[in-house]
């Protein structure tokens, strides 16, 4: 049945704002072409709402009340010192540094030429002289995708076009960083693109973080689009620590070849309304994927962590461990669907999800979804909620930590078991740093 | 000195009352072993010392040094010195032994009035202890407990206790699930820490334990109430008698 749904103010505006950017937003004639083709795409779509499945939990329509104008160009003035500040626990991360201030490429702020074997180039420049030939393969907008990618086609400004080269492997991490700075509340749309060359290896954290003093009003969609060669590792992170009014839209697009690793960890905290979105296709037989990650909600926050993992090929095996810490009455939504294609025997798949309760008003809502239509698999998947365990509590206690201190450790214990997932200690170090910050206490020397 | 006296205690869940009117003390510097059988009350006894909650005094008081504690949170019982290890210590995912040690002895030190130890101070001492339970640092890298055998868990506890220096030690069933040589290294770290300021409550089932940690009185715990006090040759009557008597006596 179709049924005409009046606009929402929210998709009007987006209308609206579009109308007004279109011609400032980078990108040759190509690029404007796919730009106008995705928002008459998105015109028919709308805002996801509650009655569209996948989006059961976090009703777009009706969070997103107001759209912010988007960030088309931007001059904030931005030091190194304050990009330090604004990293926080990851500023003591050893890494090749890639830098966007409210999406847009700084040059001035990264530090990655000494990054043998990795090709990074800002998308802003690419899309602006890009022919019909570069754009095709990069973007396109399928029949029924997804409003929110259908959105970051048209509004995106700028991100990191990422190449790896076959064989590399890069000793420390690319930091792809994206900083919101300055006081003007705005929506901004940046898109990525990693490639991983054959049998290379390498880590790339991204990191949504903020300015002190900025704006605690914005918008953000984060589309990142991932292909993993042959026998190839990537480790692949992504932290957003926000001040709690954010609305956050991330998806990343994983494709694997055969044999590949990924691994991959988020983690958020402070997001008022968060959509994590993973999307992963295996496409070649062996390949591996670990994915996992941690989320802290309060007040009334609202994040939500949706996988979807395809096993299109048989022999693969894929991991997934996510913990999520819900006081007040922050609301924690997982979704994970595994799908087994016919072909893909011998395929592997477990899934976790737990929550810990720290509040009545906190909410929970685990929907995992088993696909299977091979015969020859393993598959399973778990899900937990609980409150801090009293034995332990009293456990810490009894050796003299007072309650809210042990309270602090257990919470730090239950998300400490995900992190640990992160094989790179500095990023771990830094990960825990903001759990203990989140809980209001002061980091470890 | 522990003075335990007519101490009445019932589980806060069911009502059904566990200790009866028992009375006990425990000098300073003395090591007293309480043996019972299943069910007599004396885990209880060691949970209530400790202050766990879901038990509730109806009656009685226990003092240490001359202050009573039952009104006292765990946290700051174990900053006047008590401490209970485990009959099964917990397993704390994701909390590194190392950091728990350390939360838990500058915790302890701060409410003593004493300096937080710095990292290197810290990481010395812990070295020192552990050496002597055969605990090294690598061990204590490992999340509090986790993946560590019987042995592991219970000279983990007693490692715990040489930090936090306590003056009651109060040991439930350190015994269990130990083998010979384990046994051997968690008793010798309990005897290393016998000291004329320090008083001991070892709580078992076996006379076994009593060997290597040598008591200067056995208690026998029956019914909720201390039925017979005596020598350390008490404990090797029970061994070839039982506790039938006792248990009788209680019916």
């Amino acid at each position: 049945m179709n049924v005409a749904v009046m606009k929402t103010k929210a998709e009007q505006a987006i209308a609206e704002n579009f109308e007004a950017v279109a011609e400032k937003l980078p990108g040759s004639a190509a690029v404007k072409a796919r730009r106008s083709q995705a928002i008459g795409a998105f015109s028919g779509l709308g805002l996801p709402h509650r009655r569209v499945e996948e989006w059961k939990y976090t009703d777009l329509r009706v969070n997103v009340k107001d759209v912010l104008p988007s960030a088309i160009n931007d001059a904030t003035p931005l030091t190194i010192a304050e990009l330090l500040v604004a990293l926080g626990p990851l500023a003591h991360v050893d890494a090749h540094r890639v830098v966007f201030v409210n999406g847009h490429y700084r040059a001035d702020l990264g530090d990655f030429s000494d990054a043998v074997g990795a090709m990074v180039a800002p998308l802003g420049e690419l899309l602006s002289g890009a022919s019909e030939d570069v754009i095709a393969p990069m973007i396109s907008t399928p029949e029924g995708g997804d409003a929110v990618e259908t959105l970051n086609t048209a509004f995106m400004t700028d991100g990191a076009v990422v190449t790896i080269e076959g064989g590399a492997s890069l000793a420390k991490p690319l930091l792809l960083v994206f900083v919101r700075a300055g006081t003007q509340a705005q929506s901004v749309a940046v898109r990525n693109f990693v490639t991983v060359g054959e049998k290379a290896a390498v880590e790339i954290i991204e990191a949504h973080v903020v300015l002190p003093g900025a704006s605690h009003d914005a918008q953000l969609n984060a589309l990142t689009e991932v292909a993993v060669g042959k026998g190839a590792t990537l480790r692949h992170a992504k932290v957003a620590a926000d001040e709690g009014k954010a609305l956050h839209l991330s998806n990343w697009d994983v494709t694997l070849a055969a044999d590949a690793t990924y691994r991959s960890f988020q983690f958020s905290a402070g997001l008022g309304l968060a959509r994590n979105n993973q999307n992963i296709i295996f496409e070649g037989e062996g390949a591996k994927i670990d994915l996992s990650g941690a989320y802290l909600a309060r007040h009334a926050e609202h994040i939500d962590t949706t996988l979807v993992v395809d096993h299109a090929v048989p022999r693969c095996e894929s991991r997934e461990l996510f913990k999520g810490v819900l006081d007040g009455r922050g609301c924690g939504v997982f979704q994970g669907k595994i799908i087994v294609r016919p072909d893909a025997q011998k395929t592997d798949g477990k899934q976790m999800s737990q929550a810990l309760m720290l509040s009545e008003d906190a909410e929970f809502d685990s929907k995992p979804e088993l696909e299977i239509y091979a015969d020859d698999v393993v598959c399973g998947h778990g899900t937990t909620s609980a409150q801090l365990d009293p034995d332990l509590l009293f456990y810490c206690r009894s050796r003299g930590i007072p309650e809210n201190e042990a309270r602090a450790l257990m919470i730090e214990s239950f998300i400490g078991e995900a992190i640990d997932k992160v094989e790179n200690e500095q990023l771990r170090d830094a990960l825990t740093a903001y759990t203990m910050l989140w809980l209001g206490r002061s980091p470890r020397g | 000195m522990l003075e335990i006296k007519n101490l009445h205690v019932k589980l806060e869940d069911e009502g059904r009352e566990i200790l009866k009117g028992l009375s006990l003390t425990v000098p300073a510097g003395e090591v007293h072993a309480i043996m019972g059988p299943n069910g007599s009350g004396k885990s209880t006894l060691a949970y209530v010392l400790a202050g766990r909650d879901g038990y509730e005094v109806t009656g009685g008081d226990i003092l240490w040094k001359g202050e009573s504690i039952i009104d006292m949170e765990p946290d700051e019982r174990a900053a006047k010195g008590v401490f209970l290890a485990f009959q099964y210590p917990m397993e704390i995912p994701g909390v590194a032994g190392l950091t728990f040690l350390r939360t838990a002895l500058n915790s302890v030190r701060k409410k003593r009035g004493e300096a937080e130890l710095t990292t290197p101070a810290f990481l010395k001492l812990v070295k020192e202890k552990g050496q002597k339970l055969n605990i090294d640092i690598e061990m204590l890298k490992r999340p509090v407990n986790v993946g560590f055998s019987g042995g592991e868990k219970k000279r983990s506890e007693i490692l715990q206790m040489a930090l936090l220096e306590p003056t009651l030690c109060v040991l439930d069933e350190t015994d269990s699930g130990l083998d010979i040589d384990a046994l051997r290294i968690v008793s010798e770290g309990v005897n290393a820490l016998r000291d004329k300021d320090r008083a001991f409550v070892v709580i078992t089932h076996y006379q076994r334990l009593l060997n290597y940690i040598v008591p200067d009185k056995v208690h026998v715990l029956a019914d909720g109430r201390i039925q017979k006090t005596g020598g350390k040759e008490l404990a090797l009557e029970l061994e070839k008698s039982g506790y039938a008597e006792y248990t009788h006596k209680a019916a």
